[in-house]
């Protein structure tokens, strides 16, 4: 029974590690620009073909392919933030416009992938796709351990640029209050392009390391924001040492829940959990803080 | 006006009317005054099934153009063109059967042809019977759509059930050569859909019967496009298994079976139900990863090594699609498409109900497993031809190693990879 135990631990915290990655950007766009990115799942995908591509035709390993696929993604939302959500009243940013907007981003996302690669489902195989090592008597998948290294530097890399850079500080004090930003002369709309550029770009990240685990088609990416969205919920918005507690929480609720329920269900809990935060603490499990 | 001005008048409307009318009705426009046979049918061009659905196509286009070829179909004492009104359905129920509703009571289609996936089969089939209007289809397994008691629904897809039986039947036979422990422990691992139920229902049926020849240790479902399966497969380590024997679609398999191979498990017996030998699959994961994976599929061209009328189709496919071997989707949408010409040809008639009698008893000649295609009240009119079980070799081939009667090849019962 304590290996069977070990073994769940393992699985937990090795699917923490991916749905943290897959939940930094969603919780950091909407800690600054208080925007539900329903286009994240749309950039998931995109990361993920953009990782097979590199890997496909340049035979480029998909963990070397991740600068490119970060600054690609950028790219993308920075464009998307300027050519369209900028247009947004700042008020009504966060309500149904905005849904209705990275939906439809999301939609010829989709379309555009479906255009260009057809609904065949790829899947990105390195030599190490199938590695395990062995470690407290059970196997650990290389990738996902690569995923959780991942999911452990980049909330502590945000955390540097956040707390001892300019933009950084920036970035909080516009995620706190941007019409008093504006009066010190710090400039809201290129701050709010960046984060939306960042937060874009984390989403192709978790895109690209999720190519490495499983297959995708461009219908991926709901499920993946619907995971990114209770972790992000039940951390707290705006909060990435949440953002990671709460993954690992959602995690292990998962994982150990088969010990009791039919597999099947596992997913579920994640659900009820969420639901059962919102009702009692509303702020997320660890309150709401701005980008700390 | 004029009182006879007037009767003129009512008796034109009264005609018109009629004459509407007799437009309405089903089955109401005799072979005589037919040119042609409009057939309509839609299939997921786009969209999620936009793969699936353009192999589809390909066998529905085979099958036109054989047909047109000879002049088309013998109806009564004259031949009668046939003539495809495809829609794309973008993978979408919706769409789907909004479109059926559109070839019957816009473009007035004589027959429909069906789309690919149980799910939009399920709904769409509805439009055939609320319009009286015969429709075939070869890409919906699930038994509950056949179970429903539609008198205008004929599917060419053998029940799911039929696959866990089958895959059961030949584990049987490795059993009593001795191959297998007695009794053995099963995993049944299935997707949470139509599809994953009647997969369970058809291993666990053939257990019950087995006289204890088989246990079954782990039973769970999963949802579909699950992102970790550690904590599942966990449990079948832990229940320590003789056969893994697991229904899932590509991503499924794919995703599951890396997990599987991580976790370095092994067992005598692996399945993912009708997944093993696609090529995506074996890119993903790896030759020697999927190295003695059982599947059973519905057709393989392998067919043609022991079947006039399959080596023929996979002649003529080849010859039409640059040489390319066609998949089991190409051949059910030929076959489908080949029962409905069938059909007409014996009504003598292009008519509705004397079609549908015809398909409610049919028995052809055919180009799947078995050599004949049989649909009938009793099976929902439901095809109930036995699967074609596959094994991934070593050698990188899938021979067909049951049923015995069409084998091109001899099974590995006892995986080689556990005795690493």
């Amino acid at each position: 029974m304590l290996a069977r135990l070990v073994d769940l631990a393992v699985s937990a915290v090795l699917l923490a590690g991916l749905y943290a990655t897959m939940a930094y950007g969603l919780g950091l766009i909407y800690g600054v620009l208080r925007v539900v990115n329903l286009a994240h799942g749309g950039v998931i995908m995109a990361g993920a073909y953009i990782g097979w591509v590199l890997f496909g035709w340049a035979h480029l390993d998909p963990y070397l392919s991740i600068p490119i696929v970060v600054v690609a993604c950028f790219a993308l939302g920075a464009v998307t933030y300027r050519l369209l959500v900028r247009h947004l009243p700042r008020g009504a940013a966060g309500g149904p416009a905005s849904l209705l907007l990275l939906f439809g981003v999301w939609l010829v996302l989709r379309n555009a992938a479906y255009l260009l690669f057809t609904g065949d489902d790829q899947a990105i195989r390195t030599t190490y796709s199938t590695r395990s090592v062995a470690l407290f008597g059970t196997y650990l998948s290389v990738n996902r351990l690569a995923v959780l290294g991942v999911a452990v530097v980049t909330p502590l890399v945000l955390h540097f640029v956040l707390r001892r850079t300019y933009l950084g500080r920036a970035i909080r004090a516009v995620g706190q209050n941007p019409d008093s930003c504006t009066l010190v002369g710090i400039d809201v709309g290129r701050i709010y392009t960046v984060t939306f550029g960042i937060g874009t770009a984390l989403a192709g990240l978790a895109g690209l390391l999720a190519a490495t685990i499983f297959s995708f088609n461009p219908s991926s990416g709901s499920s993946e924001l619907l995971k990114s969205f209770v972790v992000v919920v039940l951390g707290g918005l705006g909060s990435f040492l949440g953002t990671g507690l709460a993954a690992l929480i959602l995690a292990v609720v998962e994982v150990f829940a088969i010990l009791v329920l039919p597999s099947y269900l596992t997913a579920a809990v994640g659900f009820v959990m969420l639901v059962v935060v919102l009702v009692l603490r509303p702020g997320g499990l660890f309150g709401h803080r701005v980008l700390g | 006006m004029h009182r006879p001005v007037r009767h003129a008048l009512q008796v034109r409307i009264a005609a018109l009317a009629a004459a509407a009318l007799a437009a309405a009705l089903p089955g109401a426009a005799p072979a005589a005054e037919k040119a042609k046979i409009v057939i309509g049918a839609t299939l997921p061009l786009t969209g999620a099934e936009a793969r699936v659905g353009g192999f589809f196509k390909e066998g529905y286009d085979l099958a036109f153009e054989q047909a047109n070829k000879s002049g088309g179909i013998q109806v009564g004492n004259k031949k009668l063109p046939v003539e495809l009104i495809l829609q794309d359905d973008t993978s979408t129920q919706a769409t789907a059967v909004s479109l059926a509703d559109r070839l019957v009571n816009s473009d007035h289609v004589d027959f429909l042809l069906g789309t690919y996936g149980s799910t939009l089969v399920e709904a769409q089939s509805t439009v055939g019977d609320q319009n009286r209007i015969p429709y075939v289809n070869g890409g919906g397994a699930a038994t509950k759509i056949h179970k429903r008691k539609f008198k205008y629904l004929f599917g060419l897809l053998a029940p799911v059930e039929l696959l866990g039986q089958t895959l059961m039947q030949w584990i049987d036979g490795e059993q009593k050569a001795g191959k297998l422990p007695k009794p053995s422990k099963i995993a049944v691992v299935w997707e949470n859909t139509a599809h994953g139920k009647d997969f369970r229902t058809g291993i666990s049926e053939y257990v019950k019967k087995s006289g204890g020849a088989y246990q079954i240790a782990v039973d769970e479902s999963f949802e579909l496009n699950g992102k970790d399966f550690g904590a599942l497969l966990g449990k079948v380590k832990a229940a320590g298994v003789d056969l893994f024997l697991v229904d899932a679609h590509l991503p499924d398999y794919i995703t599951m079976h890396r997990q599987y191979v991580q976790a370095g498990l092994c067992h005598k017996v692996v399945s993912y139900g009708a997944r093993g030998s696609e090529k995506a699959a074996v890119e993903a994961l790896g030759a020697e990863n999927v190295e003695y994976v059982v599947s059973g599929v519905w057709w393989s061209p392998l067919l043609a090594e022991k079947s006039p009328l399959a080596r023929d189709f996979v002649q003529a496919f080849k010859a039409r699609y640059g040489g390319r071997d066609p998949e089991w989707f190409q051949a059910l949408g030929y076959e489908s498409a080949r029962a409905l010409f069938t059909a007409i040809q014996k009504a003598g008639k292009v008519d509705r109900e004397a079609v549908r009698e015809q398909l409610s008893h049919l028995s052809m000649p055919s180009l799947l497993p078995g050599g004949t295609l049989v649909l009938d009240a009793k099976h929902g009119f439901q095809a109930q031809n036995a699967f074609v079980v596959q094994q991934n070799m070593k050698d990188g081939t899938s021979p067909i190693i049951y049923p015995k009667d069409i084998a091109t090849g001899q099974g590995v019962g006892a995986n080689p990879r556990c005795a690493k």
